[in-house]
């Protein structure tokens, strides 16, 4: 598979505190890549500086995707858009940009049955999923999409991690950052485990489910040693 | 794939079909039309003539269109760097100085539309109803005009535009909603009166070796009322006053806008790093 993003020894630091430590990723085609980790442990950081919205302060990125008009589409961890504009407005803005269908994405996310209701009347899955659309307007090779499901109804997850699996079936590289490990089990080609900024393990899910012959959350709290919840960061000190 | 004319018309075309759909607009027509009817009423200038009417309502006119320019333009970037737009829009073909001039379009057909209405409409009462009297107002130098007039309407415009890409600036360089507030309350001081404060400093401390007209033409509060008394109430005066320096007034405008929107595009294209 030919990869379509790589991040090489990519560090990061914002003052005394190192976000992101000689983290190396590969992103290819046709395959979803998922970023898990506790929080704190530099996800989001590696999920942006791979947008290439934060540049690393060592390492670099090189996308080595296909030609594009957008090479890279991105979904924020909490998506919010203007108010007062309908769904079909607002994916016709972003759809301008790049000479794309607006009515195509919303019907490709589920969202063509309601092209002129207002963004700020839609539910959080909805607005999710106008992210969605947003993301993969002018069909970009790779996605990034930040927490894509978190917050979101068991039924609305599922379907976002479902879109996200069509994606990479139609050929997109996909990385993504989620909590929700079972959706990540089942979608997730390979999972990269971050703990305070380094890359504990990186595996497919069933490689990683054998270190402890139980479920991923078994393997995922022996990696990073505790709850999930507890945020931890590592300081100057700790390098 | 769509060129960054197309770019900029999209974001352009956003920003003035948000402002059209936003009461605030029409709250703020409504408010500006009351006081300058009201000033221009108290002062007797509607039925005196376009001059007197300036001389009414230029004083507040002066401090007003820098308070509607940054009410429109203080949230004109922040709002879309709070929410992750900047974020979004940053993977789109889309560089960071069409953004910004297209948010400043847009914006400026929404000000533009707030501050020259009324005072568009005040023009109309003038010439409904100065008698046939005082239609001969300046008898020291010259006869009043509706060209007059339309100085003043096309002066008090690049005012407003001047102050509004200061706003936008002021706004690309907040992090948030209540810094932009913040921020835009200083910017407003600054430009009203922190200014004019700065020349006259300089003036008194010896500073630097410039006229007092071309000192002036430095703040564009100050620029802006030296070309209104220049180029539309100099008809009410005996002598050449030189209150300001004309082109220098005029280019100190063009550098303030120029350079607020080179600094909104560099905090806007900063933002990507």
């Amino acid at each position: 598979m030919t990869t379509y993003l790589r991040a090489t020894d990519v560090t990061r630091t914002f003052g005394d505190v190192t976000a992101l430590a000689d983290v190396s990723v590969e992103i290819p085609e046709g395959s979803v890549v998922a970023l898990i980790g506790p929080n704190g442990s530099g996800k989001t950081t590696l999920l942006r500086i791979l947008a290439g919205l934060l540049s690393p302060t060592d390492g670099d990125v090189q996308y080595e995707g296909p030609s594009a008009t957008r090479p890279l589409g991105y979904l924020p961890q909490a998506p919010s858009f203007r108010p007062g504009f309908t769904t079909h407005e607002t994916a016709a803005f972003y759809a301008r940009f790049v000479d794309d269908d607006p009515t195509e994405l919303l019907e490709r996310v589920g969202l063509g049955a309601v092209p002129d209701r207002r963004v700020e009347a839609l539910s959080g899955g909805m607005t999710r999923l106008l992210g969605i659309a947003q993301a993969l307007t002018g069909d970009p090779p790779v996605l990034a999409l930040d927490e894509p499901a978190s917050g979101l109804d068991p039924g609305i997850s599922r379907r976002v991690f479902d879109i996200v699996a069509s994606l990479a079936a139609d050929g997109h590289a996909v990385v993504v950052t989620s909590h929700d490990l079972p959706l990540v089990e089942r979608t997730a080609d390979r999972i990269v485990v971050l703990d305070r900024g380094s890359v504990v393990a990186a595996d497919t899910p069933a490689a990683l489910r054998e270190r402890t012959g139980g479920p991923l959350h078994e393997t995922f709290t022996s990696l990073v040693g505790g709850d999930e919840d507890v945020v931890s960061i590592r300081t100057g000190a700790d390098r | 794939m769509t060129g960054r004319f197309d770019a900029f018309w999209a974001v352009f075309a956003r920003e003035v079909r948000g402002a059209s759909r936003s009461r605030t607009y029409l709250f703020l027509i409504l408010a500006l039309t009351l006081v300058v009817f009201g000033l221009a009423r108290a002062g007797n200038g509607p039925s005196a003539g376009y001059v007197p009417t300036v001389v009414d309502v230029l004083l507040v006119v002066e401090v007003l269109v820098p308070a509607v320019a940054f009410a429109v333009g203080y949230r004109a970037i922040a709002d879309d760097a709070v929410r992750g737009t900047l974020d979004v829009l940053a993977t789109y073909p889309l560089p960071a100085w069409v953004y910004v001039a297209g948010v400043y379009a847009g914006r400026a057909v929404a000000l533009l539309t707030v501050v020259l209405v009324p005072l568009a409409i005040l023009g109309g009462v003038v010439a409904a109803t100065a008698g046939p009297a005082t239609t001969v107002f300046a008898t020291h130098r010259g006869v009043d005009s509706p060209l007059l007039f339309v100085r003043f309407l096309a002066l008090t415009a690049s005012f407003a535009l001047t102050t509004l890409a200061l706003a936008v600036a002021i706004s690309a360089l907040a992090d948030s909603r209540r810094r932009a507030i913040l921020l835009a309350l200083v910017g407003l001081l600054l430009v009203v009166v922190g200014a004019d404060i700065t020349v006259f400093q300089a003036i008194t401390g010896d500073v630097v070796d410039l006229g007092l007209d071309t000192l002036l033409a430095l703040s564009p509060a100050s620029a802006y009322r030296g070309l209104v008394f220049e180029t539309v109430l100099y008809v009410a005066f005996a002598g050449r006053s030189q209150f300001v320096a004309v082109p220098v007034a005029a280019a100190g405008l063009v550098v303030w806008s120029v350079v607020s929107l080179a600094v909104a595009t560099l905090a806007v294209r900063g933002r990507r790093a």
